[in-house]
């Protein structure tokens, strides 16, 4: 989309903007949880580990 | 705009790229011009601080100033980030556009009651967004106010990382950079580095990590 820059603006729209962009709000933080990521990590292990669901044997002699 | 005009900038600090002017990466016909230059502040005047410049300043920077500081100054009711960035740019201009005629204002009171009284992140958050006041040699009264302030900046720095908030942890590094005796166990050159890998795609905080190390020597 093509913006023409040289086209009047809204000044008090503007300023408004200005003012916003000097002092924005502090942006949420991203955070990872050590306890979900180690529950996670855990849980992974545990499938790893754990013995073969149980078989009927199938060879018949 | 901004960040087109940040990267310029960011650029010009590392010295890559074409020798730098505020009028050429913002066109003073450009109505939006005003607005981005006062939203950079004396960033967008950070180049002319480096020494050995290539360019001299042309009349058509200082025309760009001209415009941004009376098309936006800061109301009588303004918030103190909005009085420090005007004053910011007001002592820019000053220090790096000299002999302009007419002589530029004098720079305006800003208040600094909240370096004593905010609490250390909200102290972090409203330092993080004066970073461009961290260019030496703006601002010797509020550097002075904030070094008083040290630990609680650097424990700002480390929150800023923990919650992935680049911008912020830019700004704060660029301020302990400048100040003279930040923490030793901050670890800040790898911390600016860190913070450069991480969220470098933001041209603001490529901007901050490219002034603290061109003007402090901090940060790979």
């Amino acid at each position: 989309m093509v913006t023409d820059r040289t086209a009047p603006v809204e000044t008090a729209t503007l300023a408004a903007e200005v003012e916003g962009l000097l002092e924005p709000a502090e942006a949420d933080g991203v955070f990872r949880d050590t306890r979900e990521c180690g529950g996670a990590l855990l849980l992974a292990a545990l499938l790893l580990i754990s013995p073969p669901t149980p078989r009927p044997k199938t060879d018949v002699r | 705009m901004i960040a087109d005009a940040a990267t310029g900038v960011a650029l010009a600090l590392r010295g890559e790229g074409d020798p730098y002017a505020l009028s050429g990466i913002l066109r003073q016909e450009d109505a939006l011009t005003p607005a981005a230059v006062r939203v950079l502040g004396a960033d967008a005047l950070a180049p002319y601080a480096v020494e050995h410049r290539a360019v001299a300043v042309g009349a058509d920077d200082e025309a760009v100033v001209r415009q941004a500081l009376a098309a936006y100054p800061p109301g009588a009711d303004a918030s103190a980030v909005s009085a420090w960035t005007y004053r910011g740019l007001v002592e820019a201009a000053h220090a790096f556009l000299p002999g302009g005629a007419p002589p530029w204002p004098p720079p305006p009171e800003a208040g600094t009651g909240w370096v004593e009284s905010d609490p250390w992140p909200k102290l972090a958050h409203r330092a993080s967004q004066l970073a461009a006041l961290a260019l030496p040699p703006l601002a010797p009264g509020l550097a002075e106010q904030l070094a008083g302030r040290t630990d609680d900046l650097a424990r700002g720095f480390v929150r800023a990382v923990r919650r992935r908030d680049w911008l912020q942890a830019a700004g704060l590094g660029r301020w302990l950079a400048r100040l003279p005796e930040a923490p030793q166990t901050l670890g800040l050159d790898s911390g600016l580095a860190f913070v450069r890998q991480m969220g470098g795609t933001d041209p603001r905080v490529a901007l901050h990590v490219a002034a603290a190390r061109r003007f402090h020597g901090r940060g790979w």
